[in-house]
């Protein structure tokens, strides 16, 4: 089947080459034109003509369903000599590939990137050093766009690095703030123990498919939606499969890092130190969703490894809870969101790990839009009120109408309330979770932990909703007045929440679902099962009220204008310590830093001082009062100097007369 | 010549080095150390002369001793003219021929 759209497939490079040229003209000319601020709107246009150009292309890959559209070009080419680790030679292409998973990625990406373009030109109007951000913001979208359309895992690698150099630009992007300037570097470095591991894991596959497959190519080891049927097949189980098992974990590091993953999340609720648009870009469709993606293209290899899904399902699983416990008692309303978006990601990668890969890219598309949602209100809350301290606002519903609505409908989503976008895709993680587990006891428990976290999502989330926008006036008298958003803001937020409401229902459009289940079911591979289909009731029921319940409990702690504060000698205080102290892992990593390296570093330091550089320094010195002494010989008397031939002479000759006769190693004796 | 023994010459010479190299020690004159040097040199043409003759009626031998010993002469000759015109210019620059007082040498 082929549409009229279909012809724009191989043009699909176009996508990422409009922000491009967005960064490039910004960035070339935005200076000389900082006061006029246009640069946001060239960044909006780009973003804009990658939206229409993604949706379309989006839309030809729905009414031509299943079709993959892979257009590259060989980079180079290295003939093998039949011997080495690549007896066949390698080449490497550049090119896009057009599938189903890289059509649900352009919707999210160009969509979402241009809402979040659009609402800064209102939320950073007031900032210096504008062109820097949207030039690099524009840059962002791009690498991320040619990450989504990259049709082998090395290309792949190199937008996502660029991707991590750019959340590094914008988290930032405050950088006289020292603690915009240090999450930035946390976020780099963290997500850069995650970079190592996926290019480990990238040589692994290289390796293993460069030599075994000349005639597939290394493009066709990448990704798998790409049907390239039995003789793909047959390489795969020709692979070791130790070194596949292997390759799998490094690549689950690398899409941890970047989605922020339990153990490397730490640096996710830092980065909320950038503007609050960044963070709605970096949570919703660039950097933490490449994590995921990056999974779902893996996810054909990961199958292969019971292992390398169980070790997917429990970090998954347990970043769920790990995540939406530490959201429940934090006061910041950015990193609340922050901590709920690790959460979410965690469900993604639960789901990818159980096998349901486009379950898990399911969520990641509802997840986009309403925690951008969720983002740009709360950015429009903090535009208009100036702080972030959930405690300080309230009562902010009367002022802020379009937006408190906009967080209301963010939240239900988030909170899984049918029918807005959030329920049907947990939902398909839930259940898909609970089918893996019916065959795989081992995932019981992260299922019973993902199941709680709806109960913490929906209390958290609705936490700060009752905080911010209900009651009668805002707890700190000193805010300044609220008012509502800018057009610029509203809009996107508008435009946001209905797709907040109807993402998760476009589904049932079989077109758009024929995405999802076009995707599903790389042929014939063990451990990737069909796509969930089946709604278990009882299970979405279960999920539904303890959604509920947590609303519940939210409003009857926080609601209209209560404060919730734990008695001092509560027993829960500890645990609420524990949590705000986000487990002691950040502390511990001070502390290990400080105490562990810093003391290893100081052992080294003074091996480096005093053993080191104390024997060059001892030689020196030796040799310098040597020196100093031997000096006195030199009197400048010629009867001194005539004394010390006729010594020199007299040692000469008792050597060569006395002492080596006396010796037989030296040939005497 | 012959009925001398070889050992006496070669004593004489060990005792004019010996001496030479006393005078060469303990002189601070330049003068009487240039004298001490001539003694020591002139053990050493000594040497070459008695060998000389040692070897004088031995087939297979030529001059080369006595030839080397008017070299050698030749050498002293012009050591002592070198050196009295250092003595000459230390005189001249320092009033003294004391060799302990001329330093110079020492940077």
């Amino acid at each position: 089947m082929s549409g009229p759209l279909n012809a724009l497939f191989p043009w699909a490079f176009l996508v990422p080459l409009a922000p491009t040229l967005s960064f490039v003209v910004i960035g070339l000319f935005g200076r000389r034109m900082q006061r006029l601020e246009w640069g946001g709107w060239v960044a909006a246009g780009g973003a804009f003509v990658a939206m229409v150009l993604g949706v379309l292309i989006a839309v030809g890959e729905m009414l031509s369903p299943g079709t993959y559209t892979d257009r590259s070009f060989q980079w180079f080419t290295l003939a093998g000599n039949g011997t080495g680790t690549f007896p066949n030679g390698f080449s490497l292409v550049m090119g896009t590939l057009v599938d189903p998973l890289s059509a649900v990625m352009l919707i999210v990406v160009t969509v979402v990137g241009f809402l979040v373009m659009l609402f800064s030109i209102g939320y950073m109007h007031r900032d210096s050093g504008l062109p820097r951000y949207y030039a690099q913001l524009s840059l962002f979208l791009a690498s991320m766009l040619g990450l989504v359309l990259a049709d082998n895992l090395l290309q792949f690698f190199l937008f996502w690095e660029l991707v991590g150099v750019c959340s590094y630009f914008l988290i930032g992007f405050y950088y006289q703030r020292p603690a915009a300037a240090s999450a930035a570097k946390e976020a780099f470095l963290v997500t850069r123990i995650g970079d190592v591991l996926f290019l480990a894991g990238v040589f692994i596959y290289f390796q293993q498919f460069a030599t075994a497959g000349p005639g597939l190519g290394w493009a066709a080891a990448g990704f798998p939606f790409v049907d390239h049927g039995a003789p793909f097949l047959a390489l795969i189980h020709a692979s070791n499969p130790t070194l596949f098992t292997i390759a799998g974990l490094l690549v689950l590091g690398g899409a941890a890092g970047k989605s922020a993953q339990f153990p490397l999340d730490v640096w996710l609720p830092d980065a909320m130190e950038g503007p609050t648009t960044v963070s709605a870009l970096i949570h919703a469709a660039t950097m933490v969703a490449a994590g995921v993606y990056l999974l779902a293209v893996t996810s054909v290899f990961i199958g292969f490894s019971a292992t390398d899904q169980l070790a997917i399902v429990a970090i998954g699983g347990f970043t769920t809870f790990w995540a939406a416990s530490m959201a429940m008692v934090n006061r910041d309303i950015k990193r609340v969101i922050a901590y709920s978006t690790v959460s979410q990601l965690g469900y993604m990668v639960l789901a990818v790990g159980a096998g349901f890969t486009m379950v898990g890219l399911y969520h990641l598309f509802t997840h986009a839009f309403f925690k951008a949602l969720l983002f740009l209100a709360a950015g429009a809350v903090i535009h208009v009120v100036e702080t972030q301290d959930l405690f300080k606002m309230g009562g902010l519903r009367k002022t802020m109408r379009i937006t408190s609505i906009g967080f209301l409908i963010g939240g239900l989503s988030l909170a899984g309330i049918p029918p807005l976008a959030g329920f049907f895709s947990k939902d398909d993680v839930l259940g898909s979770v609970y089918a893996a587990a019916q065959t795989h006891p081992l995932y019981w428990p992260f299922f019973l932990l993902a199941l709680l976290t709806v109960f913490m999502t929906a209390y958290y989330i609705f936490r700060v909703w009752f905080l911010t926008f209900s009651g009668d006036r805002p707890r700190d008298p000193a805010l300044p007045a609220a008012h509502e958003a800018p057009w610029t803001m509203t809009v996107p937020v508008t435009v946001l929440s209905a797709l907040a409401i109807v993402a998760g229902a476009l589904v049932f459009v079989p077109q758009f679902g024929g995405l999802f289940t076009a995707g599903v079911g790389f042929p014939a591979t063990p451990g990737v099962p069909p796509a969930y289909t089946t709604t278990d009731l009882l299970l979405s029921a279960g999920s539904v009220g303890l959604g509920l319940a947590g609303i519940l409990t939210a409003y009857v702690l926080w609601g209209n204008g209560r404060v919730f504060s734990l008695s001092a000698n509560s027993p829960a205080q500890p645990i609420r310590r524990l949590l705000l102290e986000r487990y002691y892992v950040k502390a511990g990593v001070d502390w290990f830093g400080l105490r562990v390296v810093y003391t290893f570093s100081r052992f080294l330091d003074f091996v480096d001082e005093y053993i080191i550089d104390g024997t060059v320094h001892g030689f020196e010195r030796l040799f310098s009062e040597l020196s100093i002494r031997m000096r006195r010989l030199q009197s400048g008397v010629v009867l001194d100097y005539a004394a010390y031939v006729v010594v020199g002479l007299a040692i000469f000759l008792v050597f060569l007369y006395v002492i080596v006769p006396a010796i037989p190693a030296l040939g005497g004796g | 010549m012959t009925d001398l023994p070889l050992a006496g010459f070669l004593a004489l010479s060990a005792v004019l080095l010996g001496i030479g190299i006393f005078g060469i020690l303990t002189r601070r004159n330049f003068i009487l150390l240039l004298i001490a040097i001539e003694v020591a040199i002139n053990s050493a043409i000594l040497n070459f002369v008695v060998f000389g003759a040692y070897w004088g009626g031995v087939p297979g031998y030529g001059l080369e001793g006595p030839s080397v010993a008017v070299v050698l002469i030749g050498l002293a000759a012009t050591e002592v003219a070198v050196g009295l015109a250092i003595v000459l210019a230390l005189n001249r620059l320092r009033g003294s021929i004391n060799v302990a007082e001329a330093t110079v040498l020492k940077l």
